[in-house]
């Protein structure tokens, strides 16, 4: 591909920070980092609606409620994400089954439903087959499905299926599903195409058109399709002016909405769905219950909107905070005062406790253990590869890996590793990993509070990249200051709105990001405004 | 995910009026040749592929029989096979050629594509078709389903048609039931109704592939080789529709399942139901072939790397693998349940009758996992077992034993030739695991 620089001069910064709401002591961003450095616009991605943006788009379209089967084609991780695995997922055949059975599916509850047909169809079909009327509904709704205008001959097209099947069936609602199916099997419902247009302002470079952007803005933001505003602006081609989309940017970060959409990075970046299917057994952790995994999540979920929509405050203290918000199950297994006797409630935690922040959670203690143990390289390895985005080696093949077992001399896992380790070829890798789980050790495979294993004290204590730490909670507040913390959620934030990880010739746009992160004292809130607005999320490079 | 359980195709169920009636041909008509004879292998009965699959390896010290030959005996953890040992080929000693960069999963990707493992940025993906989807391709074109993958346990599953392009397996029971044996299930000689639907859903699919290749023109090379493979499973469901205008096969043991399986298996006490929900997909896997809806499967027991707790562990299965110390009697005993499991499907094709033998043998049932020794994920000495004799081109009765590590491709080539299928070779000509021969000491 032709790489297409942008000359930083092109890009006029300074009228993206006049819709801005800077903090009135505090220095515009640019005065720090300075204006945005030239990068390479990468080739457009095609992203396949994960499960979740699937359910969002179809309520988005036919309001809340209606029920989607759970089995749909199945995500894909890439690089740690769903939303960059999207982007090189396909649709198998068990997948085109699923989609069809699906949308036949969708079509019969919406069109059953006299409120949602009657928001769909606006007229009163004159007979059986009524062209006229059929087109009407399709004319509103496939603009919206497909999230573009219609050329003239799908249009025609979905209406000759409405009318073949209604006369075929005897009945106008019956050969509208088969329209409504059919947009909802199409690949430009089930894809999000960004092919880009020439840039008519910048010769010799491309952009996102105006809906491609729309989609992109409300994808990122909300993890669902645009809503009417949204595509007005594309229509009327404000979207593709700088102070367009600042305006859009503000009032999608300033919607009830954006909170959905940050829980959805929030969800993808930490593997939070992986909490439905968290296993432990019940014989050795009495704590479990059917529920705990969706209430693991949701007290991660809450507590991440406080940080970044109630206080707009600096998001590196998910790790460290003592707010949070518990029901009575995980109340009763942190061992404090439920809040609530229903649902959610906010509360403090006791400041002797060890417990802080997102890695006194069940949604990491828990899920980064095994079903019967702690699994102190597993809770490594995520604080090294997801919140320090560290990459780390796959375990080399042929190694014997069996860790020792619990001895009178290896009552604890701080000895059975120290053991585990004196083999160079683990300790090489291990050393990255292990200490740090070992700084969790005083939180069981549930994520209870302990003191001792097997009747031995623990020891938590170790250092990270230099510095030293005592117990859990020390550990969480180095890794949140961590220098590799705040950028490995800005470059996380950038693959996640762009479906894939920064390119070639990325790279200091990236870290540009991650300064204004840094000056605008790690605001999440500015951050996904600030790539939303960036020109590295409206540039498109040339397909390959 | 959780699955919220609502019936499905009751909208389409609802669309039968107006129809025509039209009847099945005579029973077993699909199995007799013109003087009345049953017809055996290679005529009209046709040759079917399995592949059954479990992860995290095995203990080969505790697996391989003492000898080898036909009078071998069965070892603790082969004994479940015991009803069928005169109908399976116990094969030892294969490796797997590729580098074994990624544990695991280059051993799944050499085993069954002959390929590398392609990996990059946190995805793994096999670089070739599995011999799953070699076969469905050459065999799989004249059924509803090319080929059917279901899973015991929360399974991506092993099946690719090439990179990132895997074919995931139904893992709830009930949805396979409503797949196979819905509204649209057909005994042999069952009266039918024309479904108007189905020509109108083939038009919607149309549509589709209208769509799919207005979409590819604007595409680089890689999203059109994505949709390529969305196109391909449309053509597919549009074809399947298309069959279901027709008579189904008068195959003599075909039949509707007594009853509907249980809508979920949910874990009990924090574990999976992996026995109860496997044979539950098994009898309805055995029931496809036995009408002929499909000509290849793959069933997962469990996925490479998964750590499920087994009845009776202290463990997930993975964890034990490597943890457990000295013999791993825990790993032990977890390899006899999964020969159990792999036992139940192979005398549960045992039991259904095909012209003067069985199911079980017109197929070629490869069971085998992605590594060795779990421990070290070690990659020589794969554990192979083949059910059934795909029509007597397989030997039975015998442990085959490879005293010079050979190249695991070639059981791969012997399998696809025992499906006739001609073939120069098996897995990536540029790589060690490729192989122009097959393992003709098995071959009968």
């Amino acid at each position: 591909m032709t790489p297409v620089a942008v000359p930083y001069s092109a890009v006029p910064l300074a009228l993206l920070l006049l819709a801005c709401d800077p903090a009135p002591d505090r220095a515009a961003p640019e005065a720090v980092r300075g204006e945005a450095p030239a990068f390479t616009a990468q080739p457009p991605v095609l992203r396949r609606l994960t499960y979740a943006q699937y359910q969002s788009t179809v309520a988005a379209l036919f309001g809340e409620g209606l029920v989607i089967p759970a089995e749909l084609e199945p995500d894909t991780r890439v690089s740690g994400l769903y939303a960059v695995g999207a982007s090189v997922t396909s649709i198998s055949s068990l997948g085109v089954e699923r989609y069809e059975a699906d949308a036949f599916d969708i079509a019969e509850q919406v069109l059953a439903d006299e409120s949602r047909r009657s928001a769909l169809v606006p007229c009163t079909p004159a007979s059986t087959i009524d062209s006229d009327c059929a087109r009407a509904v399709l004319a509103d709704l496939g603009p919206r499905a497909w999230r573009r205008p219609l050329e003239s001959d799908e249009l025609d097209r979905l209406v000759g299926i409405a009318d073949t099947a209604a006369a075929t069936l005897d009945d106008f609602d019956q050969g509208l599903a088969y329209a409504l199916a059919a947009l909802l099997q199409s690949p430009h419902f089930l894809f999000r195409p960004e092919p880009g247009e020439d840039d008519p302002e910048r010769p010799g470079e491309r952009r996102y058109t105006a809906y491609e952007m729309a989609s992109r803005l409300s994808y990122f933001l909300w993890n669902t399709m645009p809503d009417a505003e949204l595509f007005a602006a594309a229509a009327d081609g404000s979207l593709l002016t700088t102070e367009g989309l600042a305006a859009q940017v503000d009032r999608l970060l300033a919607d009830e909405r954006a909170r959905e959409g940050m829980a959805a990075f929030i969800t993808d970046t930490w593997m939070l769905s992986d909490l439905d299917d968290l296993t432990k057994d019940p014989a050795i952790y009495t704590y479990m219950s059917d529920g705990l995994g969706a209430s693991a999540r949701q007290q991660t979920l809450l507590d991440a909107e406080a940080i970044v929509f109630d206080d707009d405050g600096d998001f590196r203290s998910i790790l460290t905070t003592r707010a949070t918000h518990l029901d009575r199950t995980l109340a009763a297994l942190y061992d404090v005062p439920a809040p609530a006797r229903e649902g959610f409630g906010a509360t403090t935690l006791p400041e002797s406790g060890g417990r802080r922040g997102l890695l006194g959670q069940v949604s990491f203690l828990a899920l980064q253990s095994h079903a019967t143990s702690t699994s102190v390289t597993r809770r490594g390895i995520f604080v090294r590869e997801v919140l320090l985005c560290q990459a780390l080696p796959s375990p080399p093949a042929g190694l014997n890996t069996s860790i020792p077992e619990t001895t009178e001399e290896t009552p604890t896992m701080r000895d059975r590793v120290a053991q585990h380790l004196e083999d160079p070829s683990c300790a090489a890798c291990h050393n990255y990993m292990d200490p740090i789980g070992l700084g969790f050790e005083n939180f069981d495979g549930i994520g209870r509070w302990r003191t001792t294993e097997n009747e031995v004290e623990i020891d938590a204590s170790g250092d990270l990249d230099g510095v030293d730490f005592d117990d859990a909670w020390a550990l969480s507040a180095a890794i949140a200051d961590h220098s590799a913390f705040a950028p490995c959620v800005n470059k996380t934030l950038y693959a996640y709105a762009q479906g894939r990880v920064g390119g070639e010739g990325e790279d200091d746009i990236v870290d540009w990001h991650a300064e204004g992160f840094a000056v605008e004292d790690y605001r999440l809130k500015f951050l996904l405004r600030d790539i939303a607005t960036g020109q590295a999320f409206r540039t498109a490079g040339v397909a390959e | 995910m959780k699955r919220i359980a609502i019936p499905r195709r009751r909208f389409l169920r609802g669309f039968f009026q107006g129809s025509a009636v039209f009847v099945g041909l005579p029973l077993f008509d699909y199995l007799l040749d013109g003087n009345g004879a049953a017809l055996a292998c290679g005529g009209a009965i046709p040759r079917r592929f399995g592949l059954f699959f479990w992860g995290n390896g095995n203990r080969p010290d505790q697996w391989t029989p003492a000898s080898d030959g036909a009078d071998y005996a069965l070892t603790e953890e082969l004994a479940p096979l015991v009803n069928v040992k005169s109908k399976i080929c116990v094969v030892s000693g294969l490796a797997v050629k590729v580098d074994n960069v990624v544990p695991h999963l280059s051993g799944a990707a050499g085993l069954l594509s002959g390929y590398d493992l392609v990996s990059s940025d946190g995805n793994d993906t096999m670089g070739a078709a599995t011999i799953d989807q070699i076969i469905a391709a050459e065999i799989g074109a004249d059924t509803l389903y090319a080929s059917i993958q279901t899973a015991a346990t929360n399974c991506s599953g092993m099946s690719y048609n090439g990179p990132n392009s895997r074919n995931p397996p139904e893992t709830d029971p009930y949805t396979l039931y409503e797949k196979l044996f819905g509204p649209t299930f057909r005994e042999p000689g069952e009266e039918g109704v024309v479904d108007p639907t189905l020509g109108l859903r083939r038009s919607v699919l149309d549509s589709v592939m209208g769509d799919i290749a207005t979409l590819q023109s604007k595409l680089g090379a890689a999203d059109k080789a994505r949709l390529d493979q969305h196109l391909t499973g449309v053509r597919e469901l549009e074809e399947r529709l298309a069959k279901l205008e027709e008579d189904p096969p008068s195959l003599e043991s075909c039949a509707r399942p007594d009853s509907e399986p249980e809508a979920s298996y949910p874990d009990e006490d924090g574990r999976p139901q992996i026995s109860a929900r496997s044979r539950a997909m098994v009898d309805m896997l055995a029931m496809a072939m036995a009408c002929d809806q499909t000509r290849v499967f793959g069933h997962y027991l469990t996925d490479p790397v998964s750590n499920p707790l087994f009845p009776g562990a202290s463990a997930g299965h993975h964890n034990l693998t490597h943890d457990e110390p000295g013999e791993q009697p825990e790993v032990h005993a977890i390899t006899v349940q999964i020969m159990e499991e792999f036992a139940y499907l192979l005398e549960k094709f045992d039991s259904i009758p095909e012209a003067d033998g069985t199911l079980l043998d017109n197929c070629a049932i490869l069971g085998t996992t992605e590594v060795s020794l779990g421990q070290t994920h070690d990659i020589t000495e794969i554990p192979v077992v083949i059910g059934g004799s795909a029509c007597g081109t397989i030997q039975t009765g015998l442990h085959y034993r490879s005293y010079t590590a050979d190249n695991a491709s070639k059981l791969m080539l012997t399998l696809m030739r025992s499906m006739d299928i001609l073939a120069t070779g098996f897995g990536d000509p540029a790589s060690e695991a490729y192989s122009e021969d097959s393992l003709t000491e098995i071959e009968a």
